[in-house]
């Protein structure tokens, strides 16, 4: 690629004109708010003139027993969620390919339903799926397998298996949408080749496919692992914002918002900050994959 | 492989499909059959009452009319903070990842890992401090208080460098022996790529709609609120709102997204296929 600073002397600025807007909202309404962020956690609790108090609030949550649950919580959730929905929207992905061509953008679009409802609606919809004695899990499936109907919301064995079972409801077929794409834009010779050197679907699959995916699986893994630490949403729709019986659906969000209605403010920023380490071995991770797949 | 083999495979695929399908579709069903009942037959197990008795469109009439939310005032609002949203993420996101794909420059390594970070540290975190901070820039109960801030988006600069990689450098060079600007150079690649810049719009569209935390802490007067927070004023069991115009409610906040993924459904998928492909 030619560098386009060789051309003229005043084109050296010509990338900072392109980035200037976007890194003055990027300062704006991200760098700032996080510096906030993180003087308030070194405050005492409450807004305004606030006490300071180093780092006591770091200090009481390394103490607190909810702050643990809610980062052990988080951590099932999220492994659970990526293990589940990256192998089943790989097969939905197969079975979507192999159906009929012209039904194929139908069903993939019913199946992506889910992630284009709004969160709040989708509390709704849970409602009726894990509602008591009468929800649709009871009714279709654990009671004619001749079980005990499940409390789904109230019993804390159930409650964080209910909760990845919300966010595989949800996002499953957006990342078969993903996946599919993908998949589609696979050259053909690559799997010519293949079929030349003989060896099974199986192997196709295995040599051919994932290889080429792995871009999009990284996609899918990063956006998982983001919803499931950080965005409001998930933990929101199901119970509403408290971590359930026994704290057995507590989830580091939650906690935080939990924190913020009380207004402990200082607290609430405290938790956010805990977790940017956690992120920045994610995001090492992810270079590093980066740099092995180009 | 043999036209038969084909068929079988499709329909024995079909038939795999089936269950999640109806995993997928039947509480959406459940939810739009839901705004003509009355409260009595929507309590009800299921499976007897999972279709109303009468189909009245009461329900939904008096939603339209705003008895119990702004209704239509509220709609707007959505309509005008997502698409804000969306233009104003794609014009930033597309110019920076323009700057990312096209020239070396010092700081671009250290600027790029700042966007990924974007991605992985979304605003929801600081969403306290953000909030304090958009009040004293004066924008609180503002829809640009909501607006603005949302803008900035990791996941977009990096799609778009993504993009701007895969143009022709050809193209670029034709365009500045020309004699153009750098900046009419890239309005000139603009229309090579639109299909990337409506699939992202569009997906930046969907995130706004979506947004509930921000909103709840920016807006606070009625008619300023979008449609979440309209939504769970009507949820709210204080308010003693009807099942039945929850339900139209609900279905209502589906359909633009739905209808605008509809739209752009294949675009969206070959743009995406395209980007993969290199």
């Amino acid at each position: 690629m030619l560098a386009a600073d060789q051309r003229t002397p005043g084109a050296r600025w010509t990338p900072f004109f392109f980035l200037l807007p976007f890194l003055f909202f990027l300062l704006l309404f991200w760098v700032i708010p996080l510096i906030g962020g993180v003087q308030m956690s070194l405050h005492a609790n409450g807004l305004g003139q606030a006490e300071y108090v180093g780092l006591a609030h770091y200090e009481a949550l390394a103490n607190d027993e909810r702050y643990v649950t809610a980062l052990r919580n988080s951590f099932v959730y999220t492994l659970a969620s990526v293990v589940v929905i990256v192998p089943l929207a790989l097969w939905l992905a197969h079975l979507l390919r192999a159906s009929f061509r012209r039904l194929r953008p139908v069903l993939t679009f019913a199946l992506l339903l889910p992630a284009l409802t709004p969160p709040s609606v989708l509390a709704v919809l849970f409602l009726m799926v894990f509602h008591g004695r009468n929800g649709l899990l009871n009714q279709l499936f654990v009671m004619p397998l001749s079980f005990e109907p499940v409390n789904w919301l109230k019993d804390p064995n159930f409650i964080l298996s209910g909760l990845v079972l919300q966010t595989v409801w949800r996002w499953t077929g957006f990342m078969t949408f993903f996946i599919l794409a993908g998949m589609e834009g696979i050259p053909r010779v690559y799997y010519e080749a293949a079929r030349l050197a003989t060896g099974s679907r199986w192997q196709h699959f295995w040599h051919v496919t994932l290889p080429q995916l792995r871009p999009v699986l990284l996609f899918v893994a990063v956006y998982l692992v983001v919803d499931g630490f950080s965005l409001f949403s998930g933990a929101f729709v199901l119970l509403g914002g408290s971590g359930g019986t026994a704290d057995a659906g507590l989830l580091t969000v939650t906690y935080v918002f939990q924190k913020m209605r009380f207004f402990e403010y200082g607290t609430a920023s405290a938790i956010s900050i805990s977790l940017l380490p956690l992120m920045i071995f994610a995001l090492s991770g992810l270079l590093f994959l980066r740099r092995r797949t180009a | 492989m043999s036209v038969c083999v084909k068929n079988r495979l499709g329909i024995l695929s079909l038939l795999l499909l089936g269950p999640f399908l109806l995993a997928v579709l039947l509480p959406f069903l459940w939810m739009a059959l839901g705004m003509f009942k009355t409260n009595t037959e929507f309590f009800q197990p299921l499976a007897k009452a999972f279709f109303p008795a009468n189909y009245d469109w009461q329900n939904v009439t008096e939603l339209l009319k705003g008895r119990w939310v702004p209704f239509w005032a509220v709609l707007g609002n959505s309509l005008i903070v997502s698409l804000g949203q969306a233009l104003g993420a794609v014009a930033l996101s597309a110019m920076a990842g323009y700057a990312f794909a096209r020239f070396t420059f010092s700081g671009k390594r250290l600027l790029f890992v700042l966007a990924v970070a974007l991605i992985l540290v979304p605003r929801q975190l600081f969403a306290v401090p953000l909030f304090s901070w958009v009040n004293e820039l004066g924008l609180s109960d503002s829809l640009f208080g909501v607006m603005l801030p949302g803008v900035v988006t990791g996941l977009g600069v990096v799609y778009f460098t993504q993009v701007f990689r895969q143009v022709p450098e050809e193209y670029l060079q034709a365009a500045r022996i020309c004699g153009a600007a750098e900046f009419r150079v890239f309005l000139t690649v603009l229309p090579l790529v639109w299909p990337a810049l409506l699939s992202y719009g569009m997906i930046h569209f969907i995130l706004a709609w979506h947004e509930h935390l921000i909103p709840m802490l920016v807006l606070t007067s009625e008619t300023k609120q979008t449609l979440p927070l309209a939504l769970a004023k009507l949820y709210d069991v204080s308010q003693r709102t009807p099942q039945g115009v929850q339900m139209a409610a609900s279905t209502f906040a589906v359909i633009p997204t739905a209808a605008l993924f509809a739209l752009c459904h294949r675009k969206f998928k070959s743009s995406l296929s395209d980007m993969l492909a290199h």
